[in-house]
């Protein structure tokens, strides 16, 4: 057993004498969603890596997990970091049923738009329309495009910089609350803007 | 009378080719992938054989590379909400990217030559797993998910 197990050993020592050559690592999530993943493929091995500071490195070609501790990543990457631009911010609204107007609680998610950008050296803007699932793809296709082009003329009404704004529809085919086919259902019904 | 006429056709013709091409990129023209939204110190933008210095505002384009100095930083956002910011001494090629704003699937592969990155996904890894991948000269990173960072040492 023993004979077995030295040449995997002798092997792992010739790798830590050779220098590294690349370190990987997963890091906490900005915005608490999931935990992130990677995989790290050298052409011989996949190594998964799914929890916060988790790591690999390369060496002589190979990579491996490895132990690195939290205080050395945060001086490897603390420029990367600090170069971070203000992450991409979206902003949800809805719309009264039959109406144009945005709910009153949506009014106010509007304004913060402008308050997010003020933070901003520069900004870009992306309005995306979204519908239940009451008609076919075709109809809601269009109609979610028609509810992002409405917010994107009243953003530019409201002083924002035209060029800087994108439109898209996803019509029903993502929905927040999932439904059955042919459902009313006024959550589904929004227009996302996202702020980057 | 008829001179009225020809100046109104005029007109139309003119409008009906401001309409045709408001707002339509031709094919040949690029359509840019990302944005520079925060640059410290130095840090350039080589473009087909070019190196132009990156500047807050400036669009990213495809094959675009991005380089910074001994004290340089740069962030970029691309059109997919994806997140890169890079530390000194970095290059980093922006090899593919295609995306589709209305189903949110796309591709993407950057080519990590040297130096650190730190990395946020979008919507290119939440929407087509396996989609977005980071080269590096001795590993391919696979992307599944949100923030994470590579190193890649200068000698090898």
């Amino acid at each position: 057993m023993i004979w077995r197990t030295i040449p995997a050993v002798a092997s792992m020592l010739l790798l830590a004498g050779c220098p590294r050559q690349a370190l990987f690592v997963v890091m906490p999530n900005a915005e608490g969603g999931g935990v992130g993943a990677i995989t790290v493929e050298d052409g011989k091995t996949v190594t998964t890596l799914d929890q916060p500071y988790a790591a690999a490195e390369t060496r002589a070609g190979s990579s491996a997990p490895i132990e690195e501790s939290r205080g050395n990543i945060s001086v490897i990457f603390r420029s990367a970091i600090a170069a971070q631009p203000i992450l991409p911010h979206r902003f949800r609204l809805y719309f009264i049923l039959g109406s144009p107007e945005l709910t009153p609680e949506s009014q106010s998610v509007y304004r913060a738009v402008f308050d997010d950008i003020k933070k901003r050296p520069v900004y870009e803007i992306e309005v995306i329309g979204f519908t239940d699932t009451l008609g076919d793809l075709n109809y809601n296709q269009a109609l979610s495009l028609a509810r992002a082009a409405a917010i994107r003329d009243t953003l530019v009404r409201d002083g924002l910089d035209r060029q800087a704004i994108s439109i898209a529809g996803r019509g029903k085919r993502d929905l927040l609350v999932p439904t059955a086919d042919q459902t009313p259902d006024p959550r589904n019904r929004r227009v996302e803007i996202t702020v980057r | 009378m008829a001179g009225r006429k020809k100046l109104r056709l005029a007109l139309w013709l003119a409008a009906a080719v401001l309409i045709a091409t408001a707002g339509v990129p031709s094919a040949a023209e690029p359509s840019p992938i990302a944005q520079i939204k925060k640059v410290t110190g130095q840090a350039v933008v080589l473009r087909s054989g070019e190196r132009r210095p990156a500047i807050v505002g400036e669009m990213l384009f495809v094959k675009d590379v991005i380089e910074t100095g001994s004290d340089g930083g740069i962030g970029i956002t691309f059109i997919d909400n994806t997140v890169f910011s890079a530390g000194p001494s970095s290059q980093i090629a922006l090899d593919e990217f295609q995306f589709d704003s209305n189903d949110f699937r796309g591709a993407m592969l950057a080519d990590m030559r040297q130096g650190t990155l730190a990395v946020v996904s979008g919507d290119i890894a939440r929407s087509t797993p396996g989609a977005m991948k980071v080269k590096t000269p001795t590993a391919i990173l696979g992307v599944r998910g949100t923030t994470f960072a590579v190193q890649v040492y200068g000698d090898h």
